[in-house]
């Protein structure tokens, strides 16, 4: 019996409409569910300013030589202040990735059911990829905010930062989609975030590190944004284009991970509209 | 009467271990069957291979109507309360309100549970909650894969009342359960060895079977 087999016959009394909007209902829960998460939200409050004063402490304000690729340009600026920025860029792709990776893995089961029940999966994908959006915009608004406790850079220059803040935050939390409806076990999943956020966020940092300025760290997610904050900031410059091949990270991330999620919840059952119908299938 | 699910020569292997092996069943409206056999004897496989969430390896099921599948382990999200549930569901069945899940809460006896959150249940009230998503939209067809778990006698007793009512609705309903006092209930004993369906009626033949009903 395959799936492809399924055959439906028209509704001979369609079940009433209206009620519950489908997606109005899914963005409302998919935002709680993908708030629920207290070690996150203990880490967005405690541990975003206790970084960025952990940083500031050691790092100190030697001078650092930033390349901006792309206008050659190579900047000489503030470690502290540039290390501020990466730290900044670290703690959200750990926070998000890891708060978005928790809430998709636990709601597989129960999102295929809803499928099942005759839940559409794209009103589920949209309101997933909604949800993920305004909460990685919220979370790096405040990371940008509290930054500024620690450094005052121009205005457009903190514009420049958080932009580039929220192009990691839906980086690392498309990153997390990905990874919550691949991965089964929690482990796994924060395992890769962790590392994957710190390697990629550190080795664009020239503090300390051989590969700084090398033009292998173009393959790495937060390229463009940690390009776009430091030439928003110290190079006066906006930097669309960094911003957007950072954003094109997050959409391959977040297009793979829904195209995972369709197929890992689809229903065989045609009935999804929750109308009669006959289902049968053959071999 | 016409038949509302029919199974035909439904086949599933894991491997090289073949679970159904040309399962056959056909089910009237109204009428109460119960799935039976031993631990492993693949009646779980069965119950998800006519709900269509398990893809086989031949054969067909046939359904006409609606379905309410109830999982045996309860799907929920754990950060959503009983009434968020009830919403949820609601939408994903397109029904007008919330007045047949209110009605099952009640009827449950757990309705004072309904603004707590799923993960803070008990494993008796979430697998009513459970059992309510599979009911919320009246459905024709109802699979049931060991939904009394963790209910007190109360409870229970309320689940066969609830029963009742559903099948003098023409509800069909099929059940796996592992309990002997009970099969009197069922129009149909349905054994399920060495991966076929083998029918009875509880009231004509009380011998034979497996040890889970001796």
């Amino acid at each position: 019996m395959t799936g492809a087999d399924l055959m439906a016959r028209p509704a001979a009394s369609p079940r009433g409409r209206g009620g519950f909007a489908q997606f109005p209902t899914a963005v409302r829960f998919a935002l709680r569910n993908q708030t629920r998460n207290r070690l996150a939200a203990v880490l967005l409050v405690a541990f975003v300013p206790a970084w960025y004063a952990l940083m500031m402490a050691m790092v100190g304000h030697q001078s650092l030589d930033f390349k901006l690729y792309s206008t050659g340009q190579t900047l000489t600026v503030d470690g502290g202040q540039l290390t501020l920025i990466s730290a900044g860029l670290n703690a959200l792709s750990l926070i998000v990735g890891f708060a978005i990776f928790d809430a998709i893995r636990k709601t597989l089961a129960f999102d295929k059911r809803l499928v099942f029940a005759g839940y559409r999966q794209a009103n589920l994908i949209g309101a997933k990829t909604l949800s993920i959006s305004v909460i990685a915009t919220a979370v790096a608004l405040y990371a940008a905010l509290v930054l500024l406790v620690f450094w005052r850079p121009s205005f457009g220059g903190w514009l420049a930062i958080a932009a580039g803040y929220a192009v990691i935050a839906l980086t690392y939390g498309a990153f997390g989609l990905l990874l919550g409806v691949l991965v089964k076990g929690d482990l796994e999943g924060f395992f890769l975030i962790i590392m994957g956020g710190l390697m990629d966020t550190f080795l664009q940092n020239p503090l300390g590190n051989p590969l700084a300025n090398k033009p292998v760290l173009e393959w790495f997610p937060s390229f463009g944004p940690m390009q776009a904050a430091v030439g928003g900031a110290f190079g006066h410059t906006a930097l669309w284009g960094r911003l957007a091949l950072g954003l094109a990270w997050a959409a391959g991330f977040a297009l793979c991970g829904l195209v995972v999620f369709r197929i890992r919840t689809r229903s065989r059952r045609l009935d999804q509209a929750g109308l009669r119908c006959t289902a049968s299938s053959t071999a | 009467m016409t038949a509302v699910l029919t199974a035909e020569g439904v086949r599933k292997s894991y491997g090289h271990h073949q679970v159904l092996t040309g399962a056959d069943l056909s089910v009237d409206p109204g009428q109460l069957v119960a799935v039976v056999g031993e631990n492993g004897a693949g009646k779980s496989t069965l119950l998800k291979a006519l709900a269509g969430t398990l893809r086989t390896d031949a054969g067909s099921v046939r359904l006409s109507g609606s379905l309410g599948y109830c999982p045996q382990e309860a799907v929920l999200s754990d950060n959503l309360t009983v009434a968020q549930h009830l919403r949820y569901f609601a939408a994903a069945y397109h029904l007008p309100g919330l007045d047949r899940g209110e009605q099952l809460l009640d009827r449950l006896g757990y309705a004072e549970y309904r603004n707590v959150s799923a993960g803070s249940l008990s494993g008796g009230t979430r697998q009513k909650l459970n059992l309510t998503l599979a009911l919320l939209h009246e459905p024709d067809v109802l699979l049931l894969d060991e939904p009394y778990q963790g209910f007190d006698w109360e409870t229970y007793l309320r689940f066969w009342d609830l029963v009742g009512e559903l099948r003098e609705h023409g509800t069909a309903i099929v059940l796996i359960t592992h309990l002997v006092f009970e099969q009197d209930r069922f129009d149909v004993l349905a054994d399920l060895t060495g991966g076929k369906l083998h029918l009875r009626s509880p009231r004509t033949d009380g011998s034979g079977g497996d040890d889970d009903r001796r």
